[in-house]
């Protein structure tokens, strides 16, 4: 299974009461923002002029660039499929890619906030929440982004911007299931934002004419992929060597040391 | 300051405690609190769902569910029982909460001991705010008669005590926005071809062609409304849209006539007598219901597609095509009547023609066409009349003119009478829910109005602009914590299955802090000037109540119904056999107005200008959500839309920082950004309505982007209705303190 | 402490003349004396003095300070508008504060106003003073300390009379210190 997302831009208003809902639903802090639209033109294109929208969320990507760069400590997670009950554990950071429905999800209790992931985005699609931290493990936020609203959907409801949206252009669903709604609009040609250097898979689809299509893909199409900042990208190196250290049993050894750096430098 | 005794020397010392400083004496024995039993934390994550919510962000009324955790109001969702707006509710609506708990709304009745405009406010008690309203007012009505009063409602809760001041105080002197400034217009012309007020009553979802006059849906968002014309739309409706800007319509239009503002009137002309000289109208419908055909026909033969071209500034290729489209759909068509209508000061006008040519396509009645939901009436219950003197201080009539007012009385004959004193003194003024300073062209003019009244309230939810003015301000409970309003409809689709619904407002929260209702207040004021023995309810769910049991239904039944009811509905097409349009109006000759639609062509704007034109933004309603963090948040200014080769002749960039100054020399004192686009006729300008708040008393909304309305002064009104006409001022572009000529 | 807080709770009420009274004064004036704050008591007296009306000029000054204003409202006396979110009544920290009320078994007598207006909030303190030194390091600490400290500095900032810059700082002096 692969949640994914529809966009029909043939349909959409641009009315942002999907922003506005998913504020409310989520306590989403007012200068950040889960879900956005941009309202694109009126702008000539070849296919003449355009205006249209670029209501924009997390992709839920095939191959999640933000994934990878946690720094948060790795541990053994159990996943369960809604549907079968089935299960599965894998080892994961405070980000990961959910196994069964193809979300990406955070471990909110986890997050040290240090936004390496929200650097890794090509798409802007995460945003680090500072009202909020771990404090006890030393955070500095909690990273947030758009869940696809996985637990409402588990209770049979709809995400909350699909839900609201008086237009029915959000379309949401099950990608695998060739008989779905948004699998069909695939079929017609809804497109992900890719280019050559950002092809990471984005389950978050547009679908709309000729013209408006033109004009969302060359203003809103990430054209490179970011580079994260020099600490957290640090931060996100380290982690594979931090992992050697646990599973070696290294961090003892390491403590020892320490201690008696400072025992010796008492003797001086 | 300096501490001179830490906190701890301090309870060392024998001296204080509570021994020296009688300090229990002089705290009130009350306190905040009261014991509780512990409730575990678990149970205060969930929400419960109360449902009965009617919203009122803007006036469409979607129906409401409210989520609320531990009394708080977390979230407001469509009620998925709702057959008008179903689940959806659009984003004005989500942002509803951020008006609840809105820091600066208004909480206790307040006391200027300021001046007018620049007030210093004081905390005062309902006592004391009543006891000054009742005895203010008298003392007006004593010296100056009933008609001395003057009042300017808006909003469902204005509704019961205007009826107080019409019925019972007894003055006509009323001015409602919704009217004057916005849609009476529209109201009035149907009437006088239909014989009844139109509302936006087309059947867009059914529709084969869908014809809107500067209707921009998408950034005018009314939820069962956009859901009919986006269903039009998705079943293969030709979309056709008359608008200066490429609109988020006109976006999504099969043809968009970038006609020059002004003259839309020219356009309808020419399109209906194309299709009257080519036989390509609906003979039979005109047959059967249609008066005066032949004076009709006579009266707008000169309106060729080539003299429409020439006024309307579009090919006559297009005006054909534009009529052979709506032709070729006929009667399956929508000719939007409009809702804000208020433009040129000739809008009676434009109206009328709208509702002709609906006749003329034999558009009534019919699936696609001017269809009216059967809904069910609900009786109100308000205030008997009982005022005495009839129609002796009624300015319209003591004027004789503008024969085709909506009700209450022209907005400029009341400000007149106010200036001039003649034909007598207004000195008493009632401010309910209405922005007089947003929503009435020419703010000095309103200002000098009210400087001179004896004097004035306020009741609003938030601190806007007018309410500055205030002598006493009183805060009102919001649409989610009192009762209201009994919204009735039908489904949204008509050839859905058949159905009615009522749902009445019911809170969904307490209100808070000291904040009362309509009813309570106005019974208040009613009980200090002496009409104590006139009151016919004594609270917002009494009235309710009573209302409901007309229907054969109480608040304790919609309750248990999820806050809506829903029986049968009727089918709504059709045309009664008796159903008459007017083509030619007879009674408008009599009154020495132009009885067959025709185009008045009004000023252009003088070198150097351009025409200001104004629209909305699907994030606010009028000047009302200016302040809601998220909605502000969403659109925090109203770009100034310009044209790219004006602008590139002009050296400005898309986000230059500006501002606007008008033809009058009125500069607007907040500033806006440029929209560079192709999107815009070389000829205007455009931006969103309601920005630019100047009460500072607005936290967010202070000055965020720049105001339309006070670019606004000069007046343009309407003959047959006294209605504002407000696209009639032009302005220059001001940057860096230079104001630039705009090329033609 | 329970009476100071209960004092201090009292002085940020709206200013009626039943409690604003001169046996209130005079507590207020000898507490200064008590903790030697000369300059503050001499201001005060020199201003009530020299007014026309004293009373009204502290409640136009609590209404400008609290409630409306112009400009604006400068000092909305709840904690989610300084404090965690977007400047709005009744957000994170007003639901967490309401959370603690009821965790030591407390909850608002009346429901008209929200648990972090700063009078609950001091009456609250009062309460844990009797008895729950901990439970009031912890309310200090996590709820009230983080926002008071920016709405003393906005009220100490703008306000135009000695009474509430008095007032904060008593506040101040007596929720600052540990115990």
């Amino acid at each position: 299974m692969q949640y994914g997302m529809i966009i029909d831009l043939n349909r959409c208003v641009g009315c942002h009461a999907c922003t506005i809902a998913c504020k409310a639903e989520w306590d989403v802090p007012v200068d950040k923002e889960r879900n956005w639209v941009r309202r694109l033109g009126p702008a000539n294109t070849p296919e003449g002029l355009a205006s249209t929208y670029y209501p924009g969320l997390c992709n839920h990507c095939n191959e999640p660039s933000c994934v990878p760069v946690c720094p948060a400590d790795v541990i053994e997670k159990t996943f369960t499929d809604s549907k079968t009950g089935q299960t599965k554990s894998m080892e994961v950071a405070a980000t990961y890619k959910d196994p069964f429905n193809g979300t990406v999800q955070i471990d909110k209790d986890r997050c040290l906030g240090c936004g390496a992931c929200a650097d890794a985005c090509p798409y802007g699609a995460r945003y680090v929440n500072t009202d909020i931290k771990n404090e006890e493990i030393g955070g500095e936020g909690i990273a947030d982004k758009c869940t696809y609203c996985v637990t409402r959907v588990e209770k049979g409801l709809e995400p909350a911007c699909v839900q609201t949206c008086l237009a029915n252009a959000r379309i949401f669903g099950d990608l695998d299931d060739p008989n779905s709604e948004v699998a069909k609009y695939v079929k017609k040609g809804a497109k992900g934002l890719t280019s050559p250097a950002v092809n990471i898979g984005p389950n978050s689809r547009y679908y709309g004419n000729k013209k408006d299509m033109y004009l969302l893909t060359t203003t809103s199409t990430p054209t490179e992929m970011p580079s994260a900042s020099l600490r957290r990208s640090l931060m996100a190196r380290l982690k594979p060597e931090m992992r050697k250290v646990k599973n070696f049993g290294l961090l003892g050894l390491a403590g020892a040391v320490l201690v008696s750096g400072l025992t010796e430098d008492k003797k001086e | 300051m300096s501490f001179k005794v830490t906190r701890r020397k301090f309870l060392q010392t024998a001296s204080i405690a509570a021994a020296t400083l009688p300090l229990a004496k002089v705290v009130s024995a009350e306190t905040g609190f009261v014991r509780d039993p512990f409730t575990p934390p678990g149970s205060l994550e969930g929400t419960q769902t109360v449902t009965g919510g009617v919203c009122e962000m803007c006036f469409w009324r979607c129906q409401l569910v409210g989520k609320v955790r531990d009394k708080k109001l977390v979230k407001l969702e469509g009620n998925p029982k709702s057959i008008d707006n179903g689940k959806s509710i659009c984003a004005r609506g989500n942002a509803g909460i951020k008006l609840l708990y809105d820091p600066d709304r208004l909480k206790f009745p307040l006391k200027n001991v300021g001046e007018r405009g620049k007030p210093v406010w004081k905390q005062i008690s309902w006592q004391e705010a009543l006891d000054e309203c009742g005895s203010k007012l008298k003392a007006v009505q004593d010296k100056y008669g009933s008609q001395g009063i003057a009042m300017f409602p808006h909003g469902a809760s204005a509704k019961y005590p205007m009826d107080f001041f019409e019925k019972v105080v007894g003055t006509h002197n009323v001015s409602e926005a919704s009217f004057f400034q916005c849609r009476g217009i529209r109201d009035m012309a149907y009437m006088a071809t239909f014989g009844l007020a139109p509302d936006e009553n087309v059947d867009m979802a059914n529709a084969k062609a869908i014809f809107l006059i500067g209707c921009h849906f998408g950034e005018n968002v009314h939820v069962s409304h956009v859901k009919k014309y986006l269903k039009g739309l998705e079943n293969g409706a030709k979309l056709i849209v008359v608008d200066p800007r490429y609109s988020a319509s006109a976006a999504k239009s099969d043809i968009w006539v970038k006609i020059k503002p002004a003259t839309d009137t020219a356009f309808l002309l020419a399109v209906m007598n194309y299709l009257v000289q080519k036989d390509k109208y609906d003979k039979k419908f005109v047959e059967a219901h249609c008066v005066g055909f032949e004076e009709f026909k006579k009266g707008i033969s000169h309106a060729s597609l080539d003299w429409a071209a020439k006024i309307c500034d579009v090919p006559a290729k297009q005006i054909q095509e534009v009529a052979e489209v709506l032709a070729a759909s006929a009667p399956n068509v929508s000719v939007h009547p409009g809702r804000h209508v208020s433009w040129y000061g000739t809008d009676f006008q434009r109206i009328r023609a709208h509702a002709c040519l609906t006749a003329l396509l034999g558009a009534i009645g019919v699936k696609g066409g001017f269809v009216k939901g059967k809904g069910v009436k609900v009786k109100g219950i308000t205030w008997p009349t009982v005022a005495e003197g009839g129609e002796e201080h009624n300015l319209r009539l003591m004027a004789d003119k503008y024969h085709y007012a909506p009700p209450g009385t022209p907005t400029e004959l009341i400000r007149d009478a106010c200036i001039t004193g003649k034909p007598y003194p207004i000195k008493g003024c009632v401010v309910w829910g209405q922005n007089p300073m947003q929503t009435i062209p020419n703010q000095q003019k309103m200002v000098d109005a009210l400087k001179q009244m004896d004097f004035i309230m306020c009741v609003d939810v938030m601190p806007t602009d007018i309410t500055m003015y205030a002598d006493i301000l009183l805060p009102e409970a919001c649409y989610l914590e009192r009762y209201d309003f009994i919204k009735t409809g039908t489904q949204w689709n008509f050839t859905d299955k058949q159905q009615q619904y009522i749902a009445p407002r019911m809170p969904l929260v307490d209100a808070m802090f000291e904040r009362k209702d309509e009813i309570w207040i106005t019974n208040e004021i009613a009980k200090r000037m002496g009409y104590g023995d006139k009151i016919p309810v004594n609270s917002l769910e009494e009235k309710i109540n009573k209302e409901l049991a007309g229907v054969n239904l109480s608040i304790e039944q919609l309750k248990k119904e999820d806050g809506i009811h829903i029986q049968d509905g009727k089918d709504p097409y059709g045309v009664p056999e008796d159903f008459e349009v007017q083509l030619y109006n007879e009674d408008l000759a009599d009154k020495g107005y132009p009885a067959v639609p025709t185009y008045i062509a009004v000023e252009e704007a003088p070198k150097g200008f351009t025409r200001l034109v104004y629209g909305r933004s699907p994030v606010h309603t009028f000047n009302r959500t200016q302040n809601n963090v998220w909605l502000h948040n969403a659109m925090p200014v109203n770009p100034l839309w310009l044209n790219d080769e004006i602008a590139m002749k002009m050296g400005l960039k898309d986000g230059d920082e500006i501002e606007l100054v008008n033809s009058e020399g009125v500069k607007s004192s907040s500033k806006t950004v440029i929209k560079v686009t192709p999107g815009i006729r070389k000829d205007t300008v455009y931006m969103a309505h309601g920005y630019g708040s100047k009460n500072p008393l607005l936290t967010v909304g202070f000055h965020a982007g720049a105001d339309d309305q006070q670019l606004i002064t000069k007046l343009a009104i309407d003959p047959e209705t006294g209605c504002n006409g407000m696209r009639n001022n032009f302005v220059k572009i001001v940057k860096d303190g230079k104001s630039l000529d705009i090329p033609a | 402490m329970t009476d100071i807080f209960r004092f201090l709770a009292q002085s940020m009420r709206y200013p009626a003349s039943e409690w604003f009274n001169e046996d209130f004064w005079s507590v207020l004036l000898s507490l200064l004396d008590e903790l030697q704050w000369q300059e503050d008591k001499a201001e005060l007296i020199r201003v009530k003095a020299g007014a026309k009306d004293f009373l009204e000029d502290v409640q136009i000054e609590h209404t400008r300070l609290f409630i409306n204003a112009i400009p604006h409202v400068v000092a909305a006396p709840y904690a989610s508008v300084h404090c965690k979110g977007d400047g709005t009544l009744y957000g994170m920290i007003a639901e967490q504060t309401k959370k603690f009320y009821r965790e030591k078994g407390f909850a608002l007598a009346k429901e008209n106003d929200l648990p972090d207006h700063i009078v609950y909030e001091l009456e609250f303190l009062a309460i844990l003073a009797n008895d729950d030194p901990d439970g009031q390091k912890k309310f200090l600490e996590t709820l009230f300390t983080p926002w008071f400290k920016i709405f003393k500095s906005k009220v100490l900032e703008e306000a135009h009379h000695p009474y509430y810059r008095v007032v904060m700082n008593l506040i101040d002096f007596f929720t600052r210190e540990e115990l």
